[in-house]
C-alpha cells in the first residue's frame, strides 16, 4: 500500500456508513436477511446487534492480522475468523436467549454469508488500521440495525399491530378494530420497504444519485 | 524468530493452519463453556411448553407454576403401565427419551411395517405428565409425541383430556428443523388451535384422526379431521403419520387403562 492514501478518521468511520454509505441502502448488501427477520422488532433488533457484534469484532481481527494474511488465501482467512464469531454468538444467544435464537433458526448462522461483514473485512479492515476498523464495523452494523428496524416497525405495526410485542393497534382477532395488512408480514414486503427507503435516502442525499447511463432526449440517437 | 515468507507455499500453509487452531480452540472452549447455560435454557424451554399446554398460565416463576401444577411419572409403553420405581422425581420429570431410544437395552426396535413416524426405534419407557389443579385434581394428561417430518424429527407435547383419554386439549411442538415459514408453521398457534377439541378415535375405537387438506368442517369427519398446512404437506404428513403412530399404536395401551380409570382415580 502506498503512504499517501488517506486512512480516515475514527468518528468518520463510524458515522458515514450510517446513513451516507449505510450498507443496505446504499451498498446495497445483506438484502437477504433483512428480508427475512423483519417481520418483528424482536428479532430484528436482535439480529441487527449480532450483526454489528459480528462485523466490528471481525473487523478489528482482521485489521490486526492484516499482515500476517497471505494474499492468495485472503477470503478464506477472513471466513475462518468471521465464523467463528458467528458460531460465538449463535451459542451466546442460544445459552441466554432461547426463544429468541429459535425464531431466528438458521438466520444467525447466516451472517457468516451476509456480505456486509465479508465486504467490510476485505474492503475495509484489510487495508487501514484497528481502531479505525473497529469503528467501520460498529458503523457499518449499526447501518444495517437502523434499516432493519425501521422496516421491521412498520411491518410489525401495520402487520400484527404491536411493537416490540407491544400492543398498538389493536387486532380484531384480540377484539379490537384493526384488521392486520397481510401482505406486511410476508417477506416480499420488507422488498418494497427497503426500496422504498432508498428511493427517500437518494433524494434527499442527491449525490447518491448515479448518473442515467443512457438520455432518451440526447441528440445522436 | 524464523523468517518466513508469508506469500511462500509454506509460509500460506503455516498461517492457514495456525489461524485454523487458534479459532476453533476458542470456539471449543466457549461451546463447552456454555453448555450448562444451554442445558438450564433447553430444560426451562421443555418446562415452557408443557405448562403451554398444561392448561395453566405461569404465574410468577416458571419453575414455581411448574412444580405447582405438573406431575411427572413414567410409563411402560408396551403394557402401559406406570414405571415409576426406581426412579426420583427429578430422573421421571427430565426423562431423556430422545437418547435413550438410541441404547439397546433401554429402548425396542418398532417393526418396519408400524414405523409411521419413522424413528426406528423407540425408549421403553415414556415419561407423561399429569396437569393438577390446585385441589389436586388431574385436568389434563401430556405426553411426549416425535417423528420425521419433512427435513428433521419434530417434537412436541399433546395434552389429553383425562375423563376420556381421547379429546385432545392442546399441542405445542418444541424442536424441529422445519423450513421457517412452511413446515416451521407447525409453531403457529392458530394452526394448533384446531387440533383442540378433536378427538382420536370414533365410538367404536377406530383411530379416525388426521390432518388433510380440505377437513370434514360440518360431516361426520368433524370431529377429527385438521386443516393441513399450505406449501408443507411433507411435514403435515409426517405429523400426521407420527400422531397416528403414538397415539393410534404405541400409547394404545396406556390410552386404553386412562380410559378405564386404571391410571387416575376420579373420586
Amino acid at each position: 500500500m502506498s503512504d499517501n492514501v488517506k486512512i480516515p478518521g475514527a468518528r468518520e468511520s463510524l458515522l458515514t456508513p450510517i446513513i451516507a454509505n449505510n450498507p443496505i441502502m446504499v451498498q446495497v448488501l445483506g438484502i437477504c436477511s433483512s428480508l427475512a427477520v423483519t417481520s418483528s422488532m424482536k428479532t430484528a433488533f436482535v439480529m441487527g446487534l449480532s450483526v454489528t457484534a459480528v462485523t466490528a469484532i471481525s473487523n478489528i481481527a482482521v485489521s490486526y492480522v492484516r499482515s500476517l494474511i497471505p494474499s492468495s488465501v485472503r477470503i478464506i482467512a477472513q471466513m475462518t475468523i468471521i465464523a467463528s464469531l458467528v458460531i460465538l454468538v449463535d451459542q451466546l444467544l442460544r445459552a441466554f436467549a432461547y426463544d429468541l435464537s429459535k425464531q431466528l433458526s438458521v438466520y444467525v448462522g447466516l451472517i457468516i454469508t451476509n456480505c456486509i461483514v465479508m465486504g467490510r473485512t476485505e474492503g475495509f479492515a484489510l487495508k487501514y488500521p484497528p481502531l479505525q476498523s473497529l469503528m467501520d464495523g460498529l458503523g457499518n452494523g449499526l447501518g444495517y440495525m437502523l434499516v432493519l428496524c425501521i422496516v421491521a416497525t412498520i411491518r410489525e405495526i401495520f402487520g400484527s399491530g404491536t411493537w416490540f410485542g407491544l400492543t398498538v393497534l389493536p387486532t380484531v382477532n384480540n377484539g379490537g378494530w384493526y384488521v392486520p395488512c397481510g401482505l406486511m408480514v410476508m417477506p416480499p414486503c420488507a422488498f418494497f420497504l427497503v426500496g422504498g427507503l432508498i428511493w427517500l435516502v437518494k433524494t434527499f442525499k442527491k449525490d447518491l444519485q448515479e448518473p442515467r447511463e443512457y438520455d432518451t432526449h440526447r441528440e445522436d440517437y | 524468530m524464523l523468517k518466513l515468507n508469508k506469500d511462500s507455499v509454506l509460509g500460506t500453509f503455516a498461517v492457514i493452519i495456525s489461524f485454523c487452531l487458534v479459532c476453533s480452540v476458542l470456539v471449543s472452549m466457549a461451546v463447552v463453556a456454555l453448555n450448562p447455560f444451554k442445558a438450564a435454557a433447553i430444560a426451562d424451554d421443555r418446562q415452557k411448553n408443557i405448562i403451554k399446554v398444561s392448561g395453566f398460565e405461569v404465574e410468577g416463576k416458571l419453575a414455581d407454576t411448574y412444580k405447582k401444577h405438573i406431575e411427572a411419572h413414567l410409563i411402560d409403553v408396551a403394557t402401559g403401565e406406570i414405571a415409576d420405581e426406581g426412579f426420583t422425581e427429578e430422573q421421571r420429570d427430565a426423562y431423556n427419551f430422545q437418547s435413550l431410544a438410541k441404547k439397546p437395552d433401554s429402548s425396542v426396535p418398532i417393526p418396519k411395517d408400524q414405523d409411521l413416524a419413522g424413528i426406528l426405534r423407540h425408549s421403553k419407557l415414556m415419561p407423561v405428565y399429569f396437569s393438577k389443579d390446585d385441589e389436586g385434581n388431574v385436568v389434563r394428561v401430556i405426553l411426549p409425541f416425535y417423528g420425521q417430518g419433512l427435513w428433521s424429527t419434530c417434537y412436541g407435547y399433546l395434552a389429553l383430556d383425562p375423563a376420556d383419554g381421547n379429546t385432545i386439549e392442546g399441542i405445542t411442538f418444541y424442536d424441529h428443523g422445519e423450513t421457517p415459514g412452511l413446515g416451521g408453521e407447525i409453531e403457529n398457534p392458530r394452526w394448533q388451535q384446531q387440533w383442540v377439541n378433536k378427538k382420536f378415535d370414533d365410538e367404536e375405537g377406530n383411530y379416525k384422526f388426521r390432518i388433510l387438506k380440505n377437513p370434514d368442517t360440518t360431516g361426520p369427519g368433524k370431529d377429527f379431521e385438521v386443516d393441513a398446512l399450505s406449501g408443507a404437506t411433507l411435514t403435515t404428513n409426517g405429523v400426521d403419520h407420527f400422531t397416528h403412530y403414538w397415539f393410534g399404536d404405541a400409547y394404545k395401551p396406556f390410552l386404553a387403562k386412562l380410559r378405564n380409570g386404571e391410571i387416575i382415580n376420579h373420586e
